[in-house]
């Protein structure tokens, strides 16, 4: 059963990257007649997906920091979420330099071409320290229970700032290369309706390949814990 | 109920004033935050010189500077708060004493007081030494009072953590910035706007609703971070 669910979330994944180049018309208004658009359908997905994995360490960590409900293995999940949403992030940020790089830089050989002083770009820079130093922090608390805590305690502060970071912040600046079709303050949807869904598919099969990823992650990361306990 | 409201409001106030009895007996924070401060505003106004004069150089660079060098002082000088408690053994004792929404909100005002009287040493200084114009008077305190209420805030919870971690004075800083990220934004823009005297936005409703947030947070956060 679960080999047939990880089958079934390749062929999905793969349906999307096909339709991303076949379905989809190329967009107008982007480098190359609109091909450069179709980085779209990965850079999207990926960043919500670290959005989500963030959101969910959040969520594991205020789960180990209540009373009722500490166990080391929500501790567990919380960091493995962290560590694979982290690269989801990085992805994305690259992805996104690339794509500026080839829409905004004129695919010039510079370090600027690549950096566009985009609020977003700051923004999602900001929150890949703000859990790399998560995972800093870990790595310099030797008890586990307070390690748990610790941590715990500065993931769940990332959930008050990351709202600032991801929607207010970006609105305070006067400039954005993201186009606002897709994020504008009206919280309209303005695009293609193929567009839209494939976005919305690319983004629900990269949120499956991350809780499948993190399922594999903590049951490894517990394994690890209970050998530690017991050697 | 107003008898254990009053007994957290002494508590707090018994861990402010016991803080800043430390400090005027040990001169800690006036010694780092204060001469770090100093020192660097010396090396900004040799660089740069009378750079205020220029208006243009005025609004984009001196209040990143300002904000850069009360920002780097707090990272040198605000861990301490909680350091000091763990490495001269006390921390248990005040685990015992005080409640823990007690003991965040007196180390908090301590944190606030100590970052508003370097603001007020550091902010005429600065405006003399690289003569930066200020517009907007009123906005420039309201700017230094509520970021520097950010600054207290995120520094509290911070010191928390990192006073049981192994290192820490470098631990500290990696896990305030981030934290501090949109704070500063916020109060950099607004300081923009007190010295060029634009007409403000959003930039103070959106630095108290984060203050908000940051106090939200701590007060939620902290007995987590502090009881074992």
């Amino acid at each position: 059963m679960k080999t047939l669910l990880s089958w079934l979330l390749w062929l999905w994944i793969g349906l999307v990257i096909v339709a991303g180049y076949a379905l989809v018309p190329p967009l107008a208004g982007f480098v190359g007649g609109g091909e450069s658009s179709r980085i779209l359908f990965f850079h999207v997905p990926m960043a919500w997906t670290s959005f989500v994995a963030f959101l969910a360490a959040g969520i594991w960590s205020a789960l180990y920091l209540g009373r009722k409900t500490r166990q080391r293995r929500h501790d567990l999940a919380a960091a493995a979420a962290v560590e694979i949403g982290l690269v989801f992030c990085l992805l994305a940020t690259l992805s996104g330099a690339w794509w500026a790089w080839v829409e905004w830089g004129g695919a010039r050989w510079e370090l600027s071409a690549f950096w566009n002083w985009d609020p977003r770009q700051l923004s999602i820079t900001a929150a890949l320290i703000y859990y790399a130093a998560y995972l800093a922090l870990r790595s310099q608390v030797a008890d586990a229970e307070v390690r748990g805590r610790i941590a715990g305690a500065y993931a769940v502060l990332g959930l008050f700032v990351a709202p600032f970071l991801f929607f207010v912040a970006p609105r305070m600046a006067t400039f954005s290369l993201h186009p606002e079709p897709v994020i504008n303050p009206e919280g309209d949807v303005q695009m293609d309706p193929s567009v839209l869904w494939l976005l919305l598919a690319g983004s629900l099969g990269f949120t499956v390949l991350f809780f499948w990823l993190h399922n594999l992650a903590t049951r490894l990361a517990i394994l690890e814990d209970r050998n530690e306990v017991e050697a | 109920m107003s008898g254990r409201a009053s007994s957290w409001a002494s508590e707090a106030a018994a861990v402010f004033v016991k803080d800043w009895r430390c400090e005027l007996r040990t001169r800690y924070a006036l010694n780092t935050l204060g001469l770090f401060a100093l020192t660097t505003l010396i090396v900004v106004s040799f660089v740069l010189g009378p750079v205020g004069a220029v208006p243009e150089l005025a609004v984009t660079v001196l209040p990143v500077v300002l904000w850069l060098i009360v920002l780097f002082a707090v990272t040198a000088g605000l861990p301490r708060v909680f350091v000091a408690e763990e490495e001269t053994h006390t921390a248990t004792a005040l685990r015992l004493a005080a409640t823990p929404s007690a003991l965040f909100c007196g180390k908090l005002l301590y944190g606030l007081t100590v970052v508003v009287a370097l603001e007020a040493l550091i902010t005429p200084l600065f405006a003399v030494l690289v003569k930066m114009p200020v517009a907007r008077p009123g906005l420039l305190a309201a700017a230094l009072l509520a970021g520097g209420y950010s600054l207290a805030a995120g520094s509290t919870l911070v010191a928390a953590m990192v006073a049981q971690a192994r290192t820490k004075s470098a631990l500290f800083a990696v896990l305030l910035l981030p934290v501090l990220v949109p704070g500063l934004l916020f109060a950099v823009q607004l300081t923009r706007i007190a010295v060029s005297g634009e007409v403000p936005g959003q930039e103070l409703r959106m630095l108290l609703l984060y203050d908000g947030t940051l106090t939200v947070a701590g007060f939620m956060l902290f007995p987590f971070v502090w009881n074992p």
